[in-house]
């Protein structure tokens, strides 16, 4: 009986544990991409397969590459759990899926403006497995994202 | 080398199509990663060690692409793709593959 409350006792801990520095690493993840997506405002990003308004310079069009792996809190897990027992949307992995697609354009967009580049075009964004993330016994949820996309410098047509 | 994930490259003319490249590894992390990630699922947020696992990866797949692109005599490729696998736990096999081709700059 002792042995049973002591372990109920720790999936509580846990799930606390989780949920505070969870709520915080999230927290602070969200404000520094809306930040980071800020800065790199007049920045063109699309998925078009051409080159919109692509003006000529020294600079080639070169493909960059961004990669990001996020884990999921404890909680969170929890809560994804408990809503397989039920069905329907699992919103706690909803917010993890689209901070981690936002990190990894604003990667992309980031190497391109260091490497003089104003626009990308072409951005394809998959998910990744990195082993386990599927087949983990424990359930342990990550995301991994591998987008790609084409630098080049655009003139904007007001301008 | 001109790598694009574009059909055409602007600014530049394809003259010549040379084929298929591409580009594959497998890599792991040691168990100490592993075990670091087991411990950021309980407080969420960036698993480092795999991200530069992804990265690591990628760059040797593009890596092995451009020296077959090299050897065909291609100065660019174009339309590179990217596909992963989970080959058994903590390894991934990345998969780049494009189209060598010559590019020529003018429109």
């Amino acid at each position: 009986m002792g042995e049973f409350v002591f372990q109920i006792g720790f999936v509580v801990l846990m799930i606390g544990l989780g949920f505070v520095a969870g709520s915080i690493a999230e927290s602070r993840h969200l404000a520094q991409l809306a930040e980071r997506e800020r800065r790199n405002g007049p920045f063109l990003v699309t998925q078009l397969k051409s080159f919109p308004a692509y003006s000529r310079t020294d600079l080639a069009p070169q493909m960059i590459v961004g990669e990001v792996v996020i884990a999921s809190d404890y909680f969170k897990t929890f809560l994804a759990s408990m809503r397989r027992i039920f069905g329907g949307e699992v919103r706690s992995f909803h917010s993890l899926m689209s901070r981690a697609r936002r990190e990894a354009t604003q990667r992309i967009v980031e190497q391109a403006r260091e490497l003089g580049y104003n626009a990308i075009c072409n951005l394809r964004i998959e998910t990744a497995d990195v082993g386990g993330s599927t087949s983990s016994k424990k359930g342990a949820a990550m995301v991994a994202v591998i987008a790609s996309a084409t630098a080049y410098t655009f003139r904007s047509p007001s301008a | 080398m001109i790598v694009t994930n574009t059909e055409t490259i602007a600014g530049y003319r394809i003259a010549e199509i040379k084929g298929l490249v591409q580009g594959n590894t497998v890599r792991a992390k040691h168990a100490g990663r592993d075990i670091a990630a087991s411990f950021k699922n309980l407080v969420g947020g960036e698993l480092r060690g795999y991200t530069e696992l992804l990265t690591e990866s990628r760059r040797q797949a593009l890596e092995r692409m451009l020296a077959q692109a090299e050897q065909l005599g291609a100065n660019a490729i174009v339309n590179v793709r990217f596909t992963t696998s989970a080959v058994t736990a903590g390894a991934a096999e990345l998969y780049a593959y494009g189209t060598a081709v010559v590019a020529q700059p003018g429109a």
